[in-house]
Parts: structure tokens; C-alpha cells; sequence
């Protein structure tokens, strides 16, 4: 077993809602792997990489990265280096540029790197940006360019997982089917559990497990 | 360090904002810096006064008490006389006692007496120098045994209680005084001398006034001068105030008092206490060692009070001042600082989703307002240095005007435009001098740039409070969720 992820019995309500977002999931991930998390809008796609991503805590169930529980360990430590977000809104920030905001990112999760900004550069060529572009600030990029750079920080500290919310969801055709290559490109030549919550079925089709989540949850898992 | 990195690129980024803060601390921190320098070479001076002038107490009449009393059984004046009569003077040993306190660092008194001379004529007859005898007149109080002799003989116990020549009212015009306090010399008034063809070296003797068998021979040793300026009743005199006062020491008082027992000897003390906090103490102490209901301590307190008013109203303003610049400051950069976290609610969410803990967002933000407000700090104390003096000096003098406008009001009220208020003539033994403040050096020194630094400090962590809370209040996701 390559589990890097798994997840338990997982169920969850918000502090002011009745109902439950999620009731009893239990997933794996693996590394090397493009999972697909499908579900139409409310499902609770995006609640659930909130919690495998440490952004809020679980009451019911649990999830352990690593075999250890997600509640118990660092939080901040575990978004800076053993994670990577990607979100549909980019969510970089517009007062710096390209290599800055991935520098940034660098100097959170405390990257020993002589030369960050080398590294920067390189981490942006990876995803198909050049040092013209990455000097741009972030708000004179498009938003395919804005999504690469976005990609290109969650990897600036080489995490084990890439959680992508709806990453396509504001582009393009041709710039989604990229943006997936680069995506599948890391799970299956960087080794990366790469966990994308999805509502479409190209991205689906294009990864190596479906999780689709409805009322009741089935499991669709294609062969790899 | 790189929470400080990044500090600084956001400063420089948003420059917009940060200027609009920069311009509050720049005229907090300028106003802070002339109120701290005003402040500052207030208590200087203050202090200064407290170290320059002794706390000097001395026993005067309680005239008030006096009155009140002689009036209260409606007394007829020859039973009014008795009473007096019966008021002792004080005596050395009486000074001795009241000076063994410990109150007190050290004390000396002089002693004056109403004599005649063989050899002198008195500058003028009408002047009367003792003002133990002038009050006596006053009351209408009159009595054989103190007839008024042409001279006033002054005895000093040592140099310290020579005020008149420490403060310069007299200075030596010629020969010296005699470092001997036990000798049988004395000094006269250098226009005395030349009335009455004295030399240095002569002999003169005085006499009781009531007895003429009561004679003491003393030796010239020195004239003096006389340099008070002249009041407008005295520039009817051709004569200095002081020309028939002959000085000597408490010794030959002494000795001449022995040789006649009715002879009135009025004694001034004068106590040096340790400091202004005692007064009150001392003034108690003096009543339980048995000194008279109709004395009363008096003090040179008011008058040093008196002369660093203006002064003390300045530092007064410039801590009002000082405050509601800083209540308006901070409030201002509190909201200021609360727009600021809202507008920048997004990068915080980004900041906490990409892992930065809530304490080095909290960080980062204090440091911007830090660099702001420290580059701010220094443009406004330069700012403030050079206004400080001026300002000050014109402050002061605006105030001095003010004090003196109050003054000249009421002595006009008087008829007396330049009346002087803070001297009372009639008291027996008048306190030193206190020189008048006029001006003030509110220049710009370490200490005040220390206490500027913790203003700013102070006030940018003031601020910053709302940043801080609102940070650690955020949730990454909610903040992400709102915006998406």
C-alpha cells in the first residue's frame, strides 16, 4: 500500500447548519495518482478538501496523512510543506508578481534554497512560464497564466499532495486541458497524489480515480 | 526575516495608504516632539530652581492672629500694649533649639538693635530701618523703653547670612568685613562715611538710645554700597534706603544686650531645610518646641512657586496638548488601521491558506505599521526639533505676557501699575530673592527622542490592535469563501 491519505468514516455539519455536508466517507489516496472528486454544486466537494487540506477541523471521523491524525498534527506546518492548494479563484496575491508570490510561498515552508529566485523561475518554466512573465504582477497575468502560477507555488516546497479545487473551473478548453496535463504530469512522472474536486467530466475522464459524491457515496474507481 | 521582507514590498506597494498613515504619525510625532522638549526643559528649569534656591524658612509675626485676637475682647489699646509687651522676642538659644531639627540642614539668623553714636550723624532723621519699630508705629503702640535710636545695628552669625551681599543688594565698596564673627568691627554705609569723615580703621561707639551709659566702641573695617534700585518714594531721598545701618555680628548684639537687659533685640532666623515636603512638618515641630502662638514660619516656597508659574503653565499646556494629540492620533490610526485589515481580508485568507501561521501574519502586519511609523518618527522629530525652540519661546512668551498683563491689571486697579505683589515690606526677615523665568531652551535631547520612540512605539501598538484581533479572529476558509 501507497496510502499517503486516508480518510475514515468522515462526516461533517457546519456549527449553524442541520443537515450533514458529508456522512461517512472513507477514501484512500495514493501517491502517483490523479484522484477525481465529482459531485454536482452543494455536494460538499469543496468541504471535504477544506478538511483534507487542514483549512478546518473535523468532529466526526478522521483523516490521517501518513497514518497520523490530520486534528493532531500541525496544521500551518502541514498546508506550508506537505500540501499544496489550488484554487479556483487562484487565490495569489495581486500587490506582488509571479516569482514573488511563489518565493513567498518558499520562505513560509522555510525552503533552504541558495537561490529561490532561480528556483522560482524554474518551478514557472515547469508549468510554461517564462522570467518575462513571472516578473508581471499578478493582476497583468491571464487567467490560465494566473491558475500555472498558482500550480507552480504549490510545488515551489515539493509536497507529497496537490489538493486542486475546481482549477479549471474559470478557463478555457484548451487551457484546462493544460493545465490538466501539468496536473497529471506531476502525479505520474513527480510521483504526487494529486486530488482535484471536480464537476466536469473531461477533468474526470483524464484522471485515474472518480470519487463521486452524492447522497449516497459510490465509488468509481477506473483502472490506472 | 522574511516576514519583514515582505512587510517592506506591501509598504511599497500600497504607498498610497502608507503615506496617508505616515502624514498622521509625521504630525503626531512633531507635536509629541515640542510638547515632550516643552515638558522636558520645563522640569528642567523647575528642578533646577528646587537646586539653585534653598527651601529657606523663617519666623515672622502672624499679624492676622494678632489682630484677630487684640480685637476679639474689644481690649483697650493700653491693655492691647500689655499684651504685646508680653510676646517674647525670640531668643539665640530659642534659634538653637528650633534649628536642632531634623528638618532642617542647616540655619543662621542676624540681630538688630536701635542705637545711637557718639561719633556719626545719621544720613537723615527720617528714616526709620527697623521694621519691627515701623509696625510698633502702626499699631500705635508706644512705649518708653523703645525709643528709636538713629541706627539700625545689623549682627550677622556667619557670611550665609548675609543675604543682602550673596544676592548683590550690597557689595564691599571699600575695605572688607571682618571674617571674625566674634570681633568688635563693623561696616557702614559708604555715603555714611563720607557725611561723617569716617576712614577705615576708625572707631566708632553706639549707645543705647534709652541710656547713653550703655556704650560699645567698634571698629571700621569696610564701607558698602548700597545697589537697590530705587523706588519712586525713595527717589525723593537723596539717600540710599540703607545708610544708617551699621553691620556687625550677632556677637557684639549680643554682648551690648548683656550690657543692657531692656534693650529690644529682634532676632531673624533663618532655617535651610532639607526640602520643600517639610514645611509643614517643621512648621509643627517649631509650635510643640513652644514657639508662639503670634509667630509663624514662613517659607520662600510661594515665592519660587511664584517665578516658575509661567513655566509650569507651559508644561501644563504642553501636556494637554501632548494628550489630545495622542488620543486624536491613535483613534485616527486605530480606524485607519481597522479599513486596512479589511480591505486586505483576501491576502490575509491567502497568507493562512498558504500556511503562514496567524502570529506572523499578525507580525508582518505590526512590522509595516513599524517601518511607517518609525520613518515617520524620524521626519516628525526633525520637524519637531526645529519648531521646539521657537515655538516654546514664543509659548513662554505669550504666557509671560498674559501673567504680566494680570498683574499690571490689578496694580493699576491700585493705581500702582507696577506694583510688586510677591514682597511683603513689612516682613522681618524677607526671604531671598527668586529670579524670574524668561525664557526656555526646549531643545531636542536624547531623552526626549527616547520618550518619542516609545510614544510611537506605544501608539503604532495601539493601532495596530485592531490588525491583531481581526487577524487571529479570521478564519482562512470563510475569508476565501466570501470572496469566491
Amino acid at each position: 500500500m501507497n496510502n499517503v491519505l486516508e480518510i475514515k468514516n468522515l462526516s461533517y455539519i457546519y456549527s449553524d447548519g442541520f443537515d450533514y455536508v458529508l456522512k461517512n466517507l472513507s477514501f484512500s489516496f495514493e501517491k502517483g495518482k490523479v484522484y477525481a472528486i465529482k459531485g454536482k454544486s452543494g455536494s460538499g466537494k469543496t468541504t471535504l478538501l477544506s478538511l483534507i487540506s487542514g483549512l478546518e477541523r473535523y468532529k466526526e471521523g478522521s483523516i490521517l496523512f501518513k497514518g497520523k491524525e490530520l486534528n493532531d498534527i500541525d496544521l500551518d506546518y502541514y498546508r506550508s510543506s506537505n500540501i499544496g492548494i489550488v484554487f479556483q479563484s487562484f487565490n495569489l496575491l495581486p500587490h506582488l508578481n509571479a516569482i514573488e508570490n511563489i518565493i513567498l510561498s518558499m520562505d513560509i515552508s522555510k525552503v533552504k534554497s541558495i537561490d529561490k529566485y532561480k528556483m522560482a523561475i524554474e518551478l514557472l518554466k515547469s508549468v510554461g512560464l517564462d522570467e518575462e512573465k513571472g516578473k508581471r504582477r499578478i493582476l497583468k497575468l491571464s487567467g490560465g497564466e494566473q491558475q500555472r502560477v498558482a500550480i507552480a507555488r504549490s510545488l515551489s516546497y515539493n509536497p507529497e499532495i496537490i489538493i486542486a479545487d475546481e482549477p479549471t473551473g474559470n478557463l478555457d478548453k484548451e487551457t484546462e486541458d493544460e493545465i490538466m496535463k501539468i496536473l497529471t504530469d506531476l502525479a505520474h512522472k513527480e510521483n504526487k497524489c494529486v486530488i482535484i474536486a471536480t464537476h466536469s467530466n473531461n477533468i474526470a475522464s483524464k484522471s485515474d480515480v472518480i470519487f463521486e459524491i452524492k447522497k449516497s457515496v459510490k465509488n468509481k474507481e477506473k483502472i490506472a | 526575516m522574511y516576514i519583514l521582507k515582505n512587510a517592506w514590498i506591501s509598504i511599497m506597494r500600497n504607498k498610497g495608504r502608507n503615506i496617508l498613515i505616515g502624514i498622521i504619525i509625521i504630525v503626531v510625532a512633531c507635536s509629541s516632539c515640542i510638547a515632550l522638549s516643552i515638558m522636558n526643559a520645563a522640569n528642567e528649569i523647575v528642578s533646577s530652581y528646587d537646586e539653585k534656591y534653598d527651601i529657606e524658612a523663617t519666623i515672622t509675626m502672624n499679624r492676622q492672629n494678632m489682630l484677630s485676637d487684640f480685637n476679639k475682647d474689644s481690649s483697650s489699646q493700653e491693655e492691647n500694649i500689655e499684651k504685646f509687651n508680653e510676646i517674647e522676642e525670640l531668643t539665640v538659644e530659642d534659634i538653637d533649639n528650633y534649628g536642632n531639627s531634623e528638618y532642617v540642614s542647616s540655619y543662621y539668623y542676624t540681630s538688630s538693635v536701635s542705637v545711637n553714636s557718639k561719633e556719626l550723624e545719621p544720613a537723615t532723621e527720617e528714616i526709620q530701618s527697623s521694621t519691627n519699630n515701623k509696625f510698633r508705629d502702626n499699631m500705635g503702640i508706644k512705649n518708653e523703653r523703645m525709643s528709636t535710636g538713629d541706627f539700625t545695628l545689623i549682627g550677622y552669625s556667619s557670611y550665609s547670612a548675609m543675604n543682602d551681599f550673596i544676592l548683590g543688594t550690597y557689595t564691599i565698596s571699600e575695605g572688607t568685613i571682618s571674617e571674625d564673627f566674634e570681633s568688635d568691627t563693623c561696616i557702614i554705609n559708604s555715603e555714611l562715611a563720607s557725611i561723617n569723615d569716617i576712614e577705615i580703621g576708625d572707631t566708632i561707639t553706639v549707645v543705647d538710645p534709652d541710656d547713653e551709659d550703655v556704650e560699645y566702641e567698634l571698629t571700621v573695617t569696610g564701607f558698602y554700597t548700597d545697589n537697590k534700585e530705587e523706588t519712586e518714594s525713595d527717589m525723593n531721598s537723596m539717600y540710599s534706603q540703607s545708610v544708617n545701618t551699621i553691620i556687625t555680628n550677632t556677637h557684639v548684639i549680643d554682648s551690648i544686650s548683656e550690657k543692657d537687659d531692656s534693650l529690644r533685640v529682634s532676632i531673624g532666623p533663618t532655617f535651610i531645610l532639607k526640602n520643600s515636603d517639610v514645611v509643614d512638618e517643621f512648621s509643627s515641630e517649631l509650635q510643640e518646641k513652644g514657639l508662639n502662638e503670634y509667630y509663624q514660619v514662613s517659607t520662600n516656597l510661594d515665592k519660587i512657586e511664584s517665578e516658575t508659574e509661567s513655566i509650569k503653565n507651559l508644561s501644563s499646556f504642553a501636556i494637554v496638548f501632548l494628550i489630545v494629540t495622542l488620543i486624536i492620533g491613535g483613534v485616527v490610526l486605530l480606524v485607519l488601521n481597522m479599513i486596512n485589515v479589511r480591505e486586505r481580508k483576501y491576502e490575509i485568507g491567502v497568507l493562512r491558506t498558504i500556511g503562514m501561521k496567524k502570529r506572523e501574519v499578525i507580525l508582518q502586519f505590526v512590522s509595516e505599521l513599524m517601518i511607517v511609523a518609525f520613518i515617520s518618527l524620524i521626519i516628525g522629530a526633525s520637524v519637531g526639533a526645529v519648531l521646539s525652540v521657537p515655538v516654546s519661546n514664543k509659548l513662554l512668551e505669550s504666557e509671560i505676557n498674559s501673567t504680566e498683563n494680570q498683574v499690571n491689571q490689578i496694580g493699576e486697579n491700585f493705581g500702582k501699575p507696577n506694583m510688586d505683589f510677591n514682597i511683603d515690606k513689612n516682613d522681618i526677615s524677607e526671604v531671598s530673592t527668586v529670579e524670574k523665568v524668561t525664557s526656555i531652551n526646549a531643545a531636542v535631547n536624547i531623552k526626549v527622542l527616547i520618550e518619542l520612540l516609545c510614544i510611537g512605539l506605544g501608539l503604532t501598538l495601539f493601532s495596530s490592535i485592531s490588525a491583531m484581533t481581526s487577524i487571529s479572529r479570521f478564519s482562512p476558509i470563510t475569508i476565501l469563501k466570501e470572496r469566491t
